[in-house]
């Protein structure tokens, strides 16, 4: 009986131990930003564990962020690109997944072993292919300008082109994973949900908007935050799409005004870093709620 | 409101496998039909391609005089109730039931009046506004024919609605179903696997085994005039006795048989399609077997292996000697002086006993 209570005991404990280890891992490169960032005094910020404790504790180093950088103008860049990424992904692989998961056609498997193929493909390949077409969308819609005689000042090579948000944001809309994720959400869905609703009267389409897409929130949510994540971070491809500093996404815009040969203070950057972590952090935290139950009371 | 027809109904999932065999089948308009049978004889199935959700691989399916083998589902006229109900879970119980006349485009007021004189009938009028997931069990279920009710159609299809609800829910379901039909008076179609359901609901059961219609008919006369092995050994509960018997004579009106170790009973069926020396079965109902005294005539001795009081009535079970299987005894609630191990003397009246031939098909019973 004892023995059995001092062996719950320890079960927890290691349990717990487990958990706080593995939160430490995953968080301390957060903590050691903040705490750097609220530090006026960087003496400390490469002493362990003095770093992870804010010295001299002020704002100044966020203050000056905004002096250093046009922090607002990436943030608008960032917000922009993130939203339209999270539609187009969300669209896509919503409209993919949807056929996979429940239409019968011919070469389904073949299709779908296709489009999980590309997960293998290592990104980098991608960048000079996308690059190469990029740019001819660019040529093209400038010709298409010239044919159609519109005003020069609109410039229609940046809208679809090298330096376009729509360059830095469309490679990223079909991507295997969300097609594979809203592939598996859908298979989840009871047929006779499908079938209710096309009794009901509803089209192919209509089921799948009004039924199946509702019902597969929670992992519609969870494709949301993955999606909002990759497309706030990502680096590469914007800092090779993008060249003039007004439409540069927060990652890139604090990597190029805050590091390199002529930085100023890594304070300075982790500020920066913090402050650019936030908007992420918020969004999660209203997302949160839709994670749960999509399919409660839909069956038995 | 409509009749159903369906003439050499067939269905094949490939070439090699087929899970209906040819139905042919009248429905009358403003009829009860039950489908009954064991899981995986095709009930379902069948249901579903009169739904319009699965396809017909041969025969013709008329809905009232309309040949319906290629019409969508939403365009036949028939609503349909699942076993799992599949509500919308993100729409309200109101949102829920309006879904088809919205679909259809039916003008606001006219779904706010059906939607609210259907939530009346099943007195849900107070779930509204709830979303399903907020529900009990049997309230989903009124849900579920709620949606069905709004759309006015020729025909219900239910799905073995009640097998998910507990024991005095799924009574109380039944009642109200019954009385559904008497009020709408629309054609109904429902498949069950639970026999009680069956003879309760139904105007005609249709007895399915193994993807073709065993019989058709009245649940009293499905119960009394079996017109095979399937049969009778699917409707009642306790099942109705089956002993293997050899046809020793066939009289005006009679057919004698002997039971393995000598034991020989009469029943009043014609066998004359019969000859001397046939394998037969002899079958007759629990509550027909009558304890008798020693001394009466045709009594056959037993022995009691279990007994069950139920309140109203008690099961006895008992053992023929030389014979393997248990027969069991429907008794009046009030014999309590049977006990295990009893050596007791039962008596098949003859009126009561059914004979069934080597392939399970029925000797004709011959009434006085």
């Amino acid at each position: 009986m004892a023995s059995n209570t001092l062996r719950r005991i320890i079960g927890l404990i290691l349990q717990y131990a487990g958990l706080l280890a593995f939160m430490a891992f995953t968080t301390f490169p957060f903590f050691w930003a903040l705490s750097v960032a609220l530090s006026a005094d960087p003496s400390y910020i490469w002493l362990f564990p003095d770093a992870f404790v804010p010295h001299d504790f002020s704002f100044m180093w966020f203050k000056r962020v905004f002096a250093e950088m046009p922090f607002m103008v990436y943030l608008k860049n960032s917000t922009i690109m993130s939203f339209w990424t999270i539609i187009g992904v969300v669209a896509v692989s919503v409209m993919a997944g949807y056929p996979l998961a429940r239409l019968k056609f011919p070469g389904r498997g073949l299709i779908f072993a296709g489009i999980i193929a590309t997960l293998m493909l290592p990104s980098e390949t991608n960048i000079i292919p996308n690059f190469i077409t990029l740019k001819n969308f660019g040529m093209w819609a400038a010709a298409l300008q010239e044919h159609l005689h519109l005003p020069s000042d609109w410039n229609m090579r940046e809208w679809v082109g090298l330096n376009s948000y729509f360059g830095a944001i469309i490679p990223n809309f079909a991507g295997a994973f969300g097609i594979f994720l809203m592939k598996q959400a859908f298979e989840q869905i009871p047929q006779d949900l499908v079938d209710a609703a096309r009794v009901d009267g509803a089209t192919e389409l209509q089921i799948m908007w009004r039924v199946m897409v509702p019902v597969s929130i929670p992992s519609i949510a969870a494709l949301t935050i993955f999606t909002l994540v990759n497309a706030w971070n990502d680096y590469l491809w914007p800092s090779i799409v993008m060249n003039s500093k007004e439409k540069l996404p927060l990652a890139v815009g604090v990597f190029n005004d805050l590091t390199g040969p002529f930085a100023t203070s890594t304070s300075l950057v982790m500020a920066a870093i913090v402050m650019t972590v936030i908007p992420v952090l918020i969004f999660f935290a209203f997302t949160q709620r839709y994670f749960i139950g999509g399919l409660d009371g839909a069956v038995k | 409101m409509a009749s159903v027809t369906l003439k050499g109904i067939k269905k094949n999932y490939t070439k090699d496998v087929q899970v209906i065999k040819g139905v042919d089948l009248e429905i009358k308009d403003g009829e009860f039909v039950v489908f009954v049978g064991p899981s995986g004889c095709g009930k379902s199935t069948l249901l579903r391609m009169i739904a319009g959700l699965e396809d017909i691989t041969e025969g013709s399916l008329y809905i009232g005089d309309t040949l319906s083998n290629d019409i969508h589902a939403s365009k036949r006229g028939i609503a349909m109730v699942f076993q799992s109900y599949a509500l919308y879970p993100h729409m309200s119980v109101a949102d829920n039931m309006a879904f088809a006349l919205k679909l259809a485009g039916t003008a606001k007021e006219e779904i706010a009046q059906r939607v609210n004189k259907a939530a009346e009938i099943l007195q849900i009028t107070h779930l509204l506004e709830r979303k399903p997931k907020a529900l009990s069990g049997g309230q989903r279920q009124r849900v579920a024919i709620g949606r069905a009710i709004v759309r006015n159609p020729k025909v219900f299809l239910f799905d073995e609605p009640l097998s998910n609800l507990d024991a005095s829910l799924r009574l109380n379901m039944r009642v109200e179903l019954s009385k559904l039909h008497q009020d709408l008076g629309t054609t109904m179609i429902y498949v069950t696997h639970d026999q009680v359901e069956a003879m309760t609901l139904a105007d005609r059961i249709v007895v399915f085994n193994a993807g073709i219609i065993q019989q058709v008919g009245s649940p009293l006369d499905l119960y009394e005039n079996p017109s095979n092995l399937f049969v009778a050994g699917f409707l009642g509960s306790p099942k109705m006795n089956l002993l293997k018997a050899q046809l020793v004579g066939v009289e005006q009106g009679i057919a004698v048989v002997r039971l393995p170790k000598g034991v020989t009973l009469r029943a009043a069926v014609d066998a004359k399609r019969g000859k001397v020396g046939d394998e037969v079965t002899l079958g007759i109902r629990p509550e027909h077997l009558r304890v008798a005294s020693m001394g009466e005539a045709g009594a056959v001795p037993a022995r009691v292996d279990l007994i069950e009081h139920l309140g109203d009535h008690v099961l006895a079970y008992i053992e023929i000697p030389g014979i393997n299987d248990i027969l069991s005894l429907k008794l009046p609630g009030h014999t309590t002086e049977l006990k295990y191990g009893d050596s007791i003397h039962v008596l098949f009246p003859e009126d009561d006993c059914l004979l069934f031939d080597s392939e399970g098909i029925v000797f004709n019973r011959v009434r006085k």
